[in-house]
């Protein structure tokens, strides 16, 4: 290579390494405490100039009032003269998270984002969002939210969103299956008490399934139905058999070994007693939707947010809502330990106040004002009945819209028995592990031992100090 | 490289001819030099560089560090680097043995010494892989390998267990799903390249008394060696960096994660949302070297500089 190949190299490299390396040195500003919230004026600004604030969020058909609903609340803010951009986006949510980074990162953000609440401390680390405790003390409004949600938006100490809805993960089960095995209606209608106070347990359940198999009740293989794909639903049987996912004591993440080993045995014998057919995972979702729907299997689990795609997508013809109340039975999901308390998994979707960097505009107080009014019943509920999704409000609960709706009112409860993912940074790869490792011990392709083993070891190299092992 | 020099005007002598001889070689060069640099090098340059980092979603584009060659460490000391390496090599050698090179040159051979209707008409049904949607065409495998009642492979073919297919075979899906696409790029290239051998060879051949393999093996592979060259080398670097039905079909899962793929959900795409850029980077950037390292490798095997020599009836 010529002298002047090698000079235009050096050269390019430095203007490579220059557009890498700008921007690397100032703080975020988003991560410090946002402007002080300012008094509302006491007297509606007519005459006040029109404020634009814009939302995204991601939201498939039934979930439109995700951004809906802020457009409606538009209206009923006093303080000041706002009108709302929102945008429901259906990518995917990996997809729509990218697009907000980059965007972020562009200075053309939106003034307010909806995403799961996992992303409060990856966002307000990298600046993103700022927090939201100035906007919760100034409007009566948030002090419906039903208190242990806050916990779902909380990092660092301090509040960093507002709850948009959230959701149980039930235990499905065919009433209509169990009561051709031979229970009594005793024993079928108080199922989900027992499955709640941890009288029946996994255990009782493969037992059962494996029983409705030997007496031909259901198909080989239809005993129980686990998701098909990637999810937190898995986090549920870990939990259940007792492990613990964060220590809020000192930050770290955490995994608990023996609750890890019997999860994974969980999941291969589902397997191997035939209750769950073989090669499971990767069975395409559609098809899932429309077994389970359809009653052919005894026991499955799922969101509350499945049960309108089912009535919808999948058994309209046969009755929607009325054909599925006919036979599905729900409870939150069993325990692994006799005696302990059934789980669910709430996974609670939430509005962030977006920093000046990432939106190129100063809008926290207009922001807060539209979020106050979202965060009503009024606002919610429709988004609730129509997507079923539960509530976040403590009101919600009396409001006659919600309180008909069979399935929502039937499964509040479930939030008693829920738990979130935990807000740490570096959640992702410690997810990514522990179900790469299930998958490995359902498919047969290690023992649970080794899965187990083999996950122990992998997190301690990616997590290294932010992990804790324990028995 | 080689090109320039080989197109270029004899030398002759006085800085003036030189200088033109470089001046034209020079524009004829620059549109692919433009594009090598901007879409190749430049990016290559920022890569690496992203890979002496920590930048993560969690640190954004504001609070990341310089760390070394830290992300290369902690590769190097992953328990999945070692797998997930070996199942690349797999991947990438099954696909291209099998189907990108090996079909290929069988549906070449086959569609050239049938009527030319007939084979035309069979390489543009080949192509419907290619030209379908990759979406629609593997949520199209994902149905075919269901378990019953939905599945067509296991409904037709009772031997076949009556279960989900994929995750029992997945490199099987893997592969022919990758390889009805790949297939098609080189059946083109060699049935245009046979095809362009003169006629004179062929009867001269069928005089000698060659069987047909006799044929294959002295006429027409030698005749179709750059093509050769281009559709495995190509394929090659290809596979090494495509993963678009893997991600479909598996997402990586039963064991299918290759090194690209593994780059993209560490970088661009996992579940949560927590991105690292920096770990992502240095997974891409062992790629672009192991990429570079397979070009040099295959143009030496295939004597490329022969290849691109002067035709010996213009130097006469």
């Amino acid at each position: 290579m010529s002298h002047k190949a090698y000079a235009l190299l050096a050269l390019l490299t430095v203007l490579a390494l220059g557009v890498a390396a700008c921007g690397a040195t100032p703080p975020p500003a988003a991560t410090t405490a946002p402007q002080e919230a300012t008094a509302a004026p006491e007297q509606p600004p007519a005459q006040a100039a029109e404020v634009l604030i814009r939302l995204w969020a991601q939201a498939n058909d039934v979930e439109h009032w995700r951004a809906d609903g802020p457009v409606k609340a538009a209206a009923m803010v006093t303080d000041y003269n706002l009108k709302v951009e929102g945008i429901n986006d259906s990518a995917s949510w990996g997809d729509y998270k990218k697009k907000f980074t980059l965007a972020a990162d562009a200075g053309e953000g939106p003034e307010i984002v909806l995403s799961g609440h996992e992303d409060v401390p990856v966002w307000a680390n990298a600046g993103y969002i700022v927090d939201f405790e100035a906007c919760k003390a100034k409007y009566p409004e948030f002090d419906d939210v039903i208190d242990s949600l806050w916990d779902s938006g909380t990092w660092n100490g301090k509040v960093w969103a507002v709850p948009q809805d959230t959701e149980a993960r039930p235990m499905y089960y065919n009433k209509a299956k169990l009561l051709e095995l031979g229970w009594s209606q005793d024993e079928v209608d108080s199922l989900a008490d027992r499955i709640a106070n941890g009288e029946y347990t996994l255990d009782d359940m493969i037992a059962t399934a494996k029983e409705a198999i030997e007496k031909g009740v259901v198909e080989p293989g239809y005993g129980y139905w686990h998701r098909p794909s990637k999810g937190g639903d898995f986090l549920q049987y870990y939990a259940a058999y007792g492990g613990r996912i964060y220590d809020e004591a000192t930050d770290k993440l955490v995994i608990s070994q023996n609750a890890l080993l019997e999860f994974y045995k969980f999941q291969r014998r589902v397997v191997d007693e035939g209750i769950t057919p073989a090669n499971y995972i990767g069975t395409e979702s559609n098809i899932w939707h429309d077994t389970v729907s359809h009653g052919q299997a005894l026991f499955w689990n799922g969101g509350v947010w499945n049960w309108s795609n089912w009535a919808k997508n999948f058994v309209a013809d046969e009755g929607g809502n009325d054909f599925l109340f006919s036979f599905i039975g729900y409870a939150v999901q069993p325990t692994g330990i006799r005696g302990k308390a059934g789980v669910t998994l709430s996974h609670p979707l939430v509005y962030m106040i977006t920093s000046p960097k990432t939106s190129g505009t100063d809008l926290y107080d207009e922001s807060c004002a539209l979020l106050a009014k979202t965060t009503t019943s009024e606002i919610n509920t429709p988004h609730a009945v129509d997507s079923t999704h539960l509530g976040i409000l403590k009101s919600q609960a009396a409001d006659p819209a919600y309180a008909q709706d069979k399935l929502l009112s039937e499964t509040l409860y479930m939030l008693d028995y829920a738990f979130y993912q935990p807000n740490h940074t570096m959640y992702t790869p410690w997810f990514d592990i522990v179900y790469d490792g299930m998958l490995k011990a359902e498919n047969g392709e290690a023992t649970p031992e080794k899965a187990a083993e083999d996950v122990v070891k992998l997190l301690q190299s990616e997590l290294g100090d932010f992990l804790i092992v324990e028995d | 490289m080689a090109v320039t020099s080989a197109t270029a005007a004899p030398p002759k002598e006085g800085a003036l001819h030189k200088l033109r001889g470089f001046s034209t070689g020079f524009w004829f060069m620059s549109p692919a030099a433009i594009l090598v640099i901007v879409f190749f090098f430049i990016p290559s340059v920022i890569i690496f560089g992203l890979s002496l980092t920590n930048m993560t979603t969690a640190t954004g584009f504001q609070n990341w560090e310089w760390v070394g060659f830290e992300n290369y460490r902690r590769i190097l000391e992953h328990p999945d680097a070692g797998p997930i390496a070996m199942r690349t090599v797999f991947y990438v050698v099954a696909t291209l043995v099998l189907f990108n090179v090996g079909m290929a040159l069988v549906l070449a051979l086959l569609t050239t010494h049938v009527p030319k209707r007939v084979g035309f008409t069979f390489r543009a049904l080949w192509l419907l892989p290619r030209i379908t949607p990759s979406v629609i065409y593997i949520m199209m495998w994902k149905w075919m390998a269901s378990a019953q009642p939905y599945g067509i492979l296991n409904r037709y073919l009772p031997f076949l267990s009556s279960s989900n297919l994929l995750p029992q075979a997945p490199w099987v899906f893997v592969i022919l799903t990758n390889g009805f696409i790949g297939a098609s790029f080189g059946m083109i290239l060699f049935a245009s390249a046979i095809e362009s051998i003169p006629k004179d060879f062929m009867n001269a051949a069928l005089v000698d008394g060659c069987t047909i393999w006799q044929r294959i093996r002295y006429v027409i592979l030698p005749a179709i060696r750059w093509p050769l060259l281009f559709v495995t080398t190509f394929q090659t670097l290809s596979l090494l960096t495509s993963f678009e039905q893997i991600l479909l079909l598996t997402d990586g899962t039963m064991g299918t994660e290759v090194w690209a793929l593994w780059a993209y959900h560490r970088a661009l795409n996992n579940y949560w949302g927590n991105l690292q850029w920096g770990f992502g980077a240095a997974l891409a950037v062992i790629l672009v070297i192991i990429g570079a390292v397979a070009a040099v490798v295959y143009m030496r095997f295939f004597q490329f500089n022969e290849l691109v020599q002067e035709p010996r009836i213009d130097t006469l």
